[in-house]
Formats: structure tokens, C-alpha cells, sequence
């Protein structure tokens, strides 16, 4: 990567920009962390507290109080269940069925190739709209079922296109000498071209399991009864209770538990459970998404 | 393409006739099953969705077929702009989307300009991971994070109070006049990191012998941003800035649903989640049909117009 050079003198002005510069880094990385920083403060703060204010960059009166509620709720551990199984089956079902799409349009020789890759492309400029898919999931029946997660994901068009290109960039003879020894073309496809796949399959199993573990609006339009709550839909309905519960204070009473805690507390407590994985894992993918971003610009 | 795979398998290079596809049905069966379920998948779940707007144009009752259904024609079109709401929300997205296309725009530039001037490589790593974090956590983690700064006892009055630029706690939040800013604050500062990825990429590629040249001329560190970087990634600029006009009927929805609320409603409400709104919880299914139709429509063409532009530009098409 370009670094500045460092062929002109340094001059007065230069070193003075690089000062500024520097002092702006700082300030910039203080407004991504602190709002994450103040909520996880407030988390560990006995909730009666966090109420009169002045509350920073430590918690004042720390307690576990807030995480010991919010993870005896059976909802939070339900819907962390469902959330793991959902990233895990809808991320590896898409690779799966989205790969092998890919490597079929990729072979030169198959006739129905073009044709397969504009049916797909299509779809990646024109959609159905809110309101008809919603009908139409109405009536296959996949409404409140755990099934509308992965089975509208199955293939996607645009990790086709990047699958596929890199497919296009594997040499040949690979997949051409096992078909010449007889090998069925699914048998191809998990021996020869998944294992070679791997860097791009990590880099897009990172980006639709986090869509996943991040998506609530479809949670809100097709699970809506709260039989597979996720937990981001569970953290959600927390947010308007508070919402509720900030202009109704006897209402707010009610639902606390234990004295010390507010609806603030506990929110803040279940938004860390709901942030923090992803927070822990996203710094040590990065290389496969940033990747992932630029072949994306390269094929786009 | 050698020897063997043209003794296997049909050969491309000459023009295919109806014939060799028959023929590749049964040679290459395989290949033409896989696809067949790909097929099946995405008639029922990309095509048969846009066909399914045949609802704006009819009297939709849910369980009805067309054949049961009457036509109205463009009725519920006309009833969109017959009604006091279209201004409010066609006010509401573009307002909304053009903050977006401007400061929200304008910020992962500079920022990626500002990155490319650190000379630490540590730093600017740790700078650039921290820059999207926000990226990877939901709307809805961002919503609560901003209930907790932005509420009555959130630390953004308490501070405001104590620099006595408040006297009483404001609640941000319920404010119609402050929606779109803060709606815009809170794009900038999810995206802005995420964003700016593509323009580093860009000035990473920009070739290195060009500053060298700069200096022998007697440019300045700003003269090189100027004259060197800034035109070698004006190309990325354009194209999405194009692609964002493209864009511009959709103001983003999961935002303003999780932010939003009765008090901001005359502000925040823009074409996506009054659809949501009409179809999804009221039920009146063609009127929301022809509404968000209506927005394809728009936006396909708009996107087209971009791609004109593009071309004439920058001689770059998406398409």
C-alpha cells in the first residue's frame, strides 16, 4: 500500500499537518469506540445509579446484576440459539447451492451456461418488491417457519458472479483430467473445486453470516409471532419498552425486577450480548472481507 | 480448449443449433439438473415476485386469484398522489437520500485522503479497523447505543447542560427538526470506515512514479493530493456518486423504523417504510403494491440515466 513519500523535506507546515492529522486520528477513533465504550459502562453499572448521570468512562458502582437478569430471561438464550443456527445453516447452505451454481456456469463447454448466468443476473436489477414476497411467502407457507432464514438466501446472483470469476481463475486441467477419469461432476465440485475455493468461500462466509446474525427486518416481517425470535429482534423489542416505558414511569416499575435495575441497564447489558461476538471476530477476518470488497470492485 | 475436452463434450465454436442443445441435455444431464433446481429456486422466489405486482393494478383481496380480482387500472396510483402524504414522503427520501449523497458522500473521501497521509503503518491499521467496527454490528445495536447517548439522562445533554449550551435536557430523539441530522450523523458514522475501503484501494493503486514526478516539480503535500491523488481516483468518485443518484428513492428504511417514532413521524416517514406501513401492517395490499412499484420504476430509470452519465463521463457503464 502508498505510504506518503518521504522524498520532499519536511517542512514546517508538513509536520504541523501531520500533528493535526494525528490529533484528528485519535479524536475519529474516540467517536467509533466511545458510543460502544459508554454503553458497556453503563452495562456493568448498578442501574439505579446510571440515573443520576455523570457517568463516563468507568462504571461507578460496578455489578453483574444486569447480565446475571438479562441471561436468566429465557428469550435471550432462546434467541441466541436460533441466531447461531441461522448463520450456521443459512451461511453454509447458500456457499453450498451459490459455489456449485458457480462452478456449472464457469465450465466453457456446458451449453446452458450463458443462459444460466443472465437468468441470474437479471434478478441482481430487478426485484419483486416488498409486498408481493411477502405474499408470496405468505402462501408457500413459509411464514413463521425457521425456514423463510435460508431458503429465500439459497442462491444470490452477485456472489455467483464473484465465485465464479474466481473459478474462471483456476487453471483448467484440474477438474478436466478428474472428468476424464470418470468423475461424476458434483464428486468435482467437493473434491477439486470447494478445496480450492476456500479463500473466497471464507471471505463471503464471513459477509452472510454477519448479514445474518445483523438481519432483523425480515425476523419482523415473516416470524412476527415471536416463535423464532432472534436476538436481534429480542433486542429490539427491549428498545421499545424503554421507549414505552420512558414516558410511562409506573409502567416501568412494573416491569423491573429487582430494584436496582432500569430498562437502561438491561438494554445496555443485551445490546453488549448481542454486539460483542461480532465486535471479537470481525478484526481477525478482516482480511477476507476487505478482500472480498475488492474483487467486488473489480468484477462491479 | 484441448484435445480431450473437445473429444468429450460438445463443441462451442461452432454455432449452436437446436439439436446440440438436445444432445447436451442428454451428455451433460448432470450439469442441466443442477441447474434445473437452480431454476425451480429462482422462478419461485426472483420471478415469480415481480410478476406478482399484478396486484397494484387490481382490487387485491388476500386468497384471491386475478381472475377473481377486479381491474381498477391505475387507481391506486392516482390515490397515492391524490393523497396529503406523497409530498411529506417524497420530501422525506430526498432529503434524506441527498444528506446521504453529500456530507455522507463527501466524509469516507476526506477520510480516506487523511488515512493515506499517516506515516505509521500500525497506526493507520489500527485506525482503519477501528474505522469499521460499526459496520459489523445491526441497526438495532446502533439504535440502542443512540437511545443511551442521545435520551434525556444520555451523556450528550448532560454535557451540553454543563457547557451551559442547554438549560434543560432536550430529548433528541423526539424531535421532528432534528431527525435527518441525526439520521445523517449516525449513516456517516456507521458507514464511513466501510466506505472509505474502496477509495484506499483506489489511491493505493494509484502509480507510485506520479509522486516521485510531483516532488522533482516541487509539489507540495498538498499540491500531490491535489494534483496527483485526487484526479487518479476521480474515476471511483464518479461512478459511485453515479451509482448513488441511481440510488437516490431508496433513504434507507431500517434506520428510520428503529429510530423513528410517533413524535418524528412527519420527518422520518420516507417511501420504503410507508409501503411497509400501508402493505405490511394495515393490509392494504395494492395500494402498498403500486406505491412501491412505482418506486422501481422510478429508481430503474434513474439508475439507466446514471449509466448514461457514467458512460459520457467517465467512460465506465455498470451495464
Amino acid at each position: 500500500m502508498f505510504g506518503p513519500k518521504t522524498f520532499y523535506k519536511k517542512s514546517v507546515g508538513s509536520k504541523v499537518f501531520d500533528w493535526f492529522n494525528f490529533i484528528f486520528m485519535i479524536v475519529f477513533a474516540f467517536i467509533m469506540i466511545y458510543p460502544f465504550w459508554n454503553q458497556l459502562v453503563v452495562s456493568f453499572n448498578e442501574g439505579v445509579d446510571t440515573m443520576y448521570g455523570n457517568l463516563y468512562f468507568w462504571p461507578r458502582k460496578f455489578t453483574f446484576e444486569n447480565y446475571q437478569y438479562v441471561f436468566k430471561r429465557q428469550n435471550l438464550l432462546k434467541g441466541a440459539v436460533i441466531s447461531v443456527l441461522r448463520c450456521v445453516v443459512a451461511t453454509s447452505t447458500s456457499l453450498f447451492c451459490t459455489g456449485l451454481l458457480a462452478y456449472v456456469t464457469s465450465i466453457r463447454y456446458f451449453v446452458g451456461r450463458k443462459f444460466m448466468r443472465l437468468v441470474f443476473i437479471i434478478t441482481m436489477y430487478f426485484s419483486g418488491g416488498l409486498i408481493p414476497t411477502y405474499l408470496l411467502y405468505t402462501g408457500l407457507g413459509l411464514m413463521e417457519t425457521f425456514t423463510v432464514y435460508w431458503l429465500p438466501g439459497l442462491f444470490g446472483a452477485y456472489n455467483m458472479l464473484l465465485i465464479g470469476s474466481y473459478i474462471q481463475g483456476l487453471p483448467d486441467s484440474l477438474p478436466e483430467s478428474a472428468r476424464i477419469d470418470g468423475a461424476s461432476e458434483m464428486k468435482i465440485y467437493f473434491k477439486i473445486i470447494i478445496p480450492l475455493c476456500k479463500p473466497v468461500f471464507a471471505a463471503l462466509a464471513v459477509m452472510v453470516a454477519v448479514g445474518h446474525w445483523n438481519s432483523w427486518f425480515d425476523v419482523l416481517l415473516y416470524n412476527s409471532s415471536g416463535k423464532w425470535d432472534t436476538l436481534q429482534v429480542y433486542l429490539r423489542k427491549i428498545l421499545l419498552q424503554a421507549e414505552q416505558a420512558a414516558k410511562l414511569q409506573a409502567e416501568q416499575k412494573m416491569y423491573e425486577a429487582m430494584k436496582n435495575l432500569t430498562t437502561t441497564s438491561i438494554r445496555a447489558a443485551t445490546t453488549m450480548v448481542v454486539s460483542l461476538p461480532i465486535l471479537f471476530v470481525y478484526p481477525f477476518f478482516q482480511k477476507y472481507f476487505v478482500g472480498g470488497i475488492t474483487i467486488g470492485a473489480v468484477k462491479g | 480448449m484441448n484435445k480431450s475436452e473437445q473429444s468429450k463434450t460438445l463443441i462451442t465454436k461452432k454455432k449452436k443449433t437446436f439439436k446440440d442443445l438436445l444432445k447436451s441435455f442428454r451428455v451433460q444431464k448432470e450439469l442441466w439438473i443442477i441447474c434445473l433446481i437452480a431454476l425451480v429456486w429462482v422462478v419461485v422466489f426472483c420471478y415469480i415476485p415481480m410478476l406478482g405486482n399484478w396486484i397494484a393494478f387490481f382490487s387485491y383481496t388476500p386468497g384471491k386469484t386475478m381472475a377473481d380480482s377486479t381491474f381498477v387500472g391505475l387507481k391506486y396510483f392516482k390515490r397515492f398522489f391524490s393523497l396529503p402524504d406523497v409530498w411529506r414522503i417524497l420530501r422525506n427520501t430526498l432529503a434524506i437520500s441527498t444528506l446521504n449523497l453529500t456530507i455522507g458522500f463527501a466524509v469516507p473521501i476526506a477520510f480516506a485522503l487523511l488515512l493515506n497521509e499517516l506515516r505509521n503503518g500500525f497506526f493507520k491499521r489500527f485506525i482503519q479497523t477501528i474505522s469499521y467496527m460499526p459496520h459489523f454490528v445491526s441497526w438495532v445495536v446502533v439504535a440502542s447505543l443512540m437511545f443511551t447517548l442521545l435520551g434525556s439522562d444520555g451523556i450528550i445533554n448532560e454535557g451540553l447542560i454543563k457547557i451551559g449550551l442547554l438549560k434543560e435536557a432536550v430529548p433528541f430523539l423526539n424531535k421532528a427538526g432534528l431527525f435527518w441530522g441525526i439520521l445523517t450523523s449516525a449513516n456517516i458514522w456507521k458507514g464511513m470506515g466501510w466506505s472509505a475501503i474502496i477509495y484506499i484501494s483506489a489511491i493505493a493503486g494509484v502509480d507510485g512514479e506520479l509522486y516521485d514526478a510531483g516532488s522533482v516539480d516541487g509539489l507540495g503535500r498538498f499540491g500531490k493530493v491535489w494534483h496527483i491523488t485526487l484526479p487518479g481516483i476521480a474515476n471511483t468518485i464518479i461512478l459511485l456518486f453515479i451509482l448513488g443518484i441511481g440510488n437516490i428513492l431508496s433513504a434507507g428504511f431500517e434506520q428510520q423504523l428503529l429510530l423513528g417514532n410517533t413524535m418524528t413521524q412527519e420527518t422520518y416517514e420516507v417511501i420504503d417504510t410507508y409501503v411497509y406501513r400501508y402493505g405490511v401492517q394495515m393490509g392494504n395490499y395494492s395500494f402498498a403494491t403500486a406505491v412501491g412499484l412505482m418506486k422501481s420504476v422510478f429508481g430503474f430509470g434513474l439508475v439507466l440515466l446514471a449509466n448514461k452519465l457514467s458512460k459520457k463521463f467517465t467512460d465506465m457503464q455498470l451495464f
